[in-house]
């Protein structure tokens, strides 16, 4: 038999040859792709017993839920698809080094404004996108869940900024969020932040004196970053930030609150079984329609987990990818749909002073002044942000953005110690033309690849335009030289909205699914609107709420 | 301080350390590196293109670019999306690598890497423009195969410890801390 080979143990074992006739290799390939993963069966590996919860993913929308849910002493398991990792060993302080902390397999970006993917916004391992977020964590003000209400575009929350905000404070006052008491925007707080703001960094000075010269308020920005050592209850002492710049990756001294620092440290101190590097593949129900198991590879080993509940925080890709490849939560039709990215464009300049964008908080100031400018021709509104940057990643963006190749190129990075960037997060509106799908391409799991449908609508268009003008005329008035913008989106919003009724949408606002009561959705995807600021406070505030509100219907039901 | 001075001292973590070590070892190994997705011929081509995105005439052995993007390629490995205006990475690096010396032949009938580097940059200018000439090029879109190249090929630039040394990066010797982060502000081993 030529093409296997017999084993010592006798064991036959196909030799993994390429095919190298071409034709033959295309219809092996069309073939492959005719057949989608559903039907192909598989034998069913053994079931393990049943326990309370199944949390799927363990980012800001897993991590607090599951923290919260062993505390009240459920039996909980977390599957997590990508690693656990040790702070110390595996966060070097290079960027290419760090490209394991995104979620690398390749979803497909289409439309008028491709959404980059990856490095951008979707991350992968214990603690999720948190891992490689920047830590900014202003709070929405209260109109941002009103868009329809007051512009009659839009979506509004079924929730009220009231219902969110003690939430809000439990996360800032766990994570040691830095920032300004009083906070300058928006209704007055009962707490103050816990520890006093980060310092600021070269472009939040730079930002500071454009701002000022044109009348516009800033404020040092609220970051999940420590500025003091901070005692966490169940986490212990955690050390401050060493201003090392790097929090688009793994922060190496865990001053950086993502949640593998935070709540995950807590839900594992009570009990919580987290499994690393276990991919979920198929949710099973039973014959009332119920979530009754999930099986998942971990090490290319299938199991098969049975639980009472599933908690789906996937995020806005992963999770209606599988609601789409389970056929599950689908009767609203929104699965998929109103797919949004924070419009997010940068400007850059050159200054005569030295700048080293790669020290301190990266976003170390803010201004909410643009929230609702009276000059808009647009809805609902943004923040504006001073940036800090890597490198490896202002590079990239220098040859996407301004198309620099050759001695150009060499010339302009030799004065990167003297670029600063300013950069807005503002608002998105669903539309019909935005939504992500199942493609027929295949991935190296062998599943359908998403397909992120993207076209900035006239909304956005409009928004980004006043901000880059606006955005020129501060760095101007700072003393910019060679500005230049790059026109992006940043965070995947959407998809798998939370309403009033099942009827156009796939959760409600406790996080349960219409179509199947024990399932839950908790992350990004179940943003009825994108807010004008960074989505990961208030994906932790809704992981609270949403385990609390699960937790009084079961004390309910036993009672 | 510079890279060769800074990499021995506390100040890298040993995690830092180790990849930017194997980083620079894999400098010198790069001219004998063999394609292994690449067919050979194409590779040099890709080489040659490199030579003009980054040209390096002050470097005995230049920052090697394209045996990361080879490497890259057999395994199948992907940075999390795609334009879906793209055909997959692969297809997509062999089709416009044909479609470069395709615009070679257009207009100045010959191969790429016989031409003069001044004809050879009004290749990448052609390319870069978005419209240029060649069959190829009729169902791969131009503009967005040469960002993606461009990109990563900048990528694999700048993550060099000799690129960091030449824009005055030192970020990674990030230890003990930062102290100076405002501006005009250096600490003792940023001078």
């Amino acid at each position: 038999m030529p093409d296997e080979e017999i084993a010592e143990e006798g064991v036959l074992t196909p030799l993994d040859t390429p095919v190298q006739d071409p034709l033959l290799r295309e219809i092996l390939a069309e073939n492959q792709a005719a057949a989608t993963p559903q039907e192909q069966s598989q034998p069913t590996p053994t079931k393990q017993e049943e326990v309370d919860c199944v949390v799927i993913g363990l980012g800001a929308g897993g991590a607090p839920l599951l923290a919260r849910l062993a505390q009240a002493g459920l039996k909980v398991v977390a599957l997590e698809a990508g690693p656990w990792h040790d702070p110390t060993k595996d966060f070097a302080t290079d960027e290419k080094a760090q490209n394991f902390l995104f979620w690398n397999d390749e979803r497909l970006a289409a439309g008028g404004n491709p959404l980059a993917m990856g490095r951008n916004n979707s991350g992968t391992g214990v603690g999720g996108s948190t891992l490689h977020y920047t830590a900014y964590t202003p709070r929405p003000l209260p109109d941002d869940l009103t868009l329809k209400r007051d512009f009659g575009q839009g979506e509004d929350w079924p929730l009220t900024y009231d219902e969110l905000a003690p939430y809000y404070e439990e996360v800032e006052q766990f994570l040691g969020v830095s920032g300004p008491t009083p906070y300058p925007w928006g209704p007055a707080r009962p707490k103050g932040y816990v520890l006093p703001p980060l310092p600021l960094n070269s472009a939040a000075q730079l930002m500071v004196r454009g701002a000022e010269k044109l009348g516009i308020r800033t404020s040092p920005a609220a970051n999940a970053a420590l500025s003091a050592p901070y005692f966490q209850e169940g986490v212990g002492w955690r050390q401050a930030c060493t201003n090392r710049g790097f929090c688009q990756a793994g922060c190496s001294n865990g001053a950086k609150s993502s949640m593998d620092v935070t709540y995950i440290p807590v839900a594992v101190k009570f009990g919580a079984d987290i499994r690393p590097n276990s991919f979920v593949t198929e949710i099973e129900r039973n014959a009332q329609g119920l979530v009754s198991a999930v099986v998942y590879t971990q090490n290319g080993q299938q199991h098969r987990q049975a639980c009472r509940h599933l908690f789906l925080c996937g995020g806005a890709v992963e999770t209606p990818r599988l609601l789409l490849l389970n056929n599950l939560g689908l009767t609203s039709g929104q699965v998929g749909r109103n797919l949004m990215a924070h419009t997010g464009i940068q400007v850059w300049g050159t200054f005569e002073e030295e700048v080293r964008p790669t020290k301190g908080i990266p976003g170390g100031l803010i201004s909410q002044d643009t929230h609702r400018p009276q000059d808009a021709d647009f809805v609902g509104g943004y923040l504006l942000q001073s940036i800090g940057v890597m490198p490896v990643t202002f590079a990239s963006q220098a040859a996407r953005g301004r198309k620099l190749w050759g001695q150009a190129m060499r010339d302009y990075m030799r004065q990167f110690n003297h670029v600063a960037g300013i950069n807005i997060l503002g608002d998105c509106l669903p539309h019909a033309d935005n939504f992500m799908e199942l493609s027929d391409e295949l991935d190296a799991r062998q599943l359908p690849k998403p397909r992120l449908h993207f076209t900035a609508q006239d909304n956005e268009v409009r928004m980004t335009a006043h901000a880059e003008k606006k955005m020129r005329a501060i760095w101007e008035a700072a003393g910019a030289t060679d500005i230049w913008a790059f026109d992006r989106y940043a965070h995947v919003i959407g998809t798998a909205r939370m309403g009033r009724s099942g009827d156009d949408a796939v959760v409600d606002r406790d996080g349960r699914a219409f179509d199947v009561p024990n399932l839950y959705i908790s992350d990004n995807s179940t943003f009825p609107s994108a807010l004008s600021v960074n989505p990961a406070l208030t994906i932790m505030a809704l992981s609270l709420r949403t385990a609390d509100k699960f937790l009084a219907r079961e004390r309910r039901r036993d009672s | 301080m510079t890279f060769q001075e800074l990499l021995p001292t506390s100040h890298l973590s040993e995690a830092t350390r180790a990849e930017l070590t194997q980083r620079l070892a894999a400098t010198s190994q790069a001219a004998a590196y063999e394609p292994q997705f690449f067919a050979p011929e194409t590779y040099q081509l890709f080489v040659a293109v490199a030579a003009r995105l980054f040209p390096q005439p002050e470097r005995p052995v230049p920052i090697p670019l394209i045996a990361a993007v080879d490497k890259r390629l057999a395994e199948g490995q992907s940075d999390g999306w795609r334009y879906d205006a793209l055909p997959p990475d692969r297809e997509a690096y062999r089709l416009g690598l044909g479609g470069i010396e395709q615009i070679a032949q257009a207009l100045f009938q010959k191969n790429f890497e016989q031409l003069e580097p001044a004809q050879k940059d009004a290749v990448i200018e052609s390319l870069a423009s978005g419209n240029p000439p060649g069959e190829i090029w009729q169902s791969l879109k131009a503009t967005r195969f040469f960002e993606e190249m461009l990109a990563e090929l900048t990528e694999n630039y700048y993550a060099h410890p000799w690129a960091q040394d030449e824009i005055g990066y030192v970020g990674y010797a990030d230890l003990p801390s930062w102290v100076n982060i405002g501006l005009n502000q250096k600490d003792a081993r940023e001078q």
